[in-house]
């Protein structure tokens, strides 16, 4: 009985990436999404701000409105806060790798 | 719906009910207001609220607003309530008529003070739903943690 030698297949195409994104998203960078995130963060907090700066002048009649600019920003800058730490433990995990 | 839609769907809820505070004060304010700049007493204000969704009009417009929830509560106007007045019996008044008759605002105090019992614990069950739609975003955050 005859045995074939152990060999490498080629990798086929089942495996190869599906590309079920449209075009003009696959074609953006993972930099591009976050600059857009923390773009959307930066408006928050400069929302919040101003807000905060038109009820100091008088200029705001809903306090809630105020309130809810500052409970927003908080949110985003919490969630951009994670992100930072799940980055920051991925590279640390990455520097502690035996070589 | 984005990822503050429970939050800014109760701040409308927030905005609405402290214009209807705004209006609930300006009828206890008035409510021996004998003439007005269109002549006769005050008449009572009421709000006018209305789900905040926009008009759609083509289906898919139309199928997509029944797949997401509204976006809160927008005011339509403020109408007069034109029920009748009340007449009272002061012939001293300045306003008062060949018999002797004034006609008051219709309002009713009573009605009003519940009026803003409502308005009030409305309030606060729109901040309620904003806290709560904030602390399930934090809750979110601590995933993993």
């Amino acid at each position: 009985m005859r045995i074939d030698p152990l060999q490498l297949l080629p990798v086929t195409g089942r495996l190869s990436p599906q590309s079920s994104l449209p075009a003009s998203e696959s074609d953006k960078s993972f930099g591009h999404f976050l600059s857009e995130a923390l773009g959307e963060v930066n408006k928050l907090q400069s929302d919040a701000a101003n807000a905060g700066v038109r009820l100091a002048a008088g200029k705001i009649e809903d306090i809630s409105e105020v309130v809810i600019a500052s409970e927003k920003a908080t949110i985003a800058l919490q969630l951009t806060m994670q992100v930072r730490n799940k980055v920051v433990e991925a590279y640390q995990e990455v520097m502690r790798m035996q070589v | 719906m984005g990822m503050f839609g429970a939050i800014d769907a109760a701040a409308s809820g927030l905005t609405a009910e402290r214009l209807r505070m705004d209006v609930i004060s300006n009828n206890i304010a008035n409510a021996n207001t004998t003439r007005t700049a269109e002549g006769g007493p005050y008449r009572r204000q009421m709000v006018m609220f209305q789900p905040r969704n926009g008009s759609q009009s083509t289906f898919s417009q139309i199928f997509s607003q029944q797949m997401e929830a509204g976006s809160g509560v927008r005011v339509v106007g403020i109408v007069k309530d034109e029920s009748p007045t009340k007449k009272m019996y002061d012939p001293n008044h300045p306003d008062a008529d060949k018999q002797g008759y004034i006609e008051m605002p219709n309002i009713n105090i009573v009605a009003e003070m519940v009026d803003m019992i409502t308005a009030t614990r409305a309030y606060e069950a729109n901040v309620t739903a904003v806290n709560a739609a904030k602390s399930m975003a934090l809750k979110a955050l601590e995933i993993g943690k």
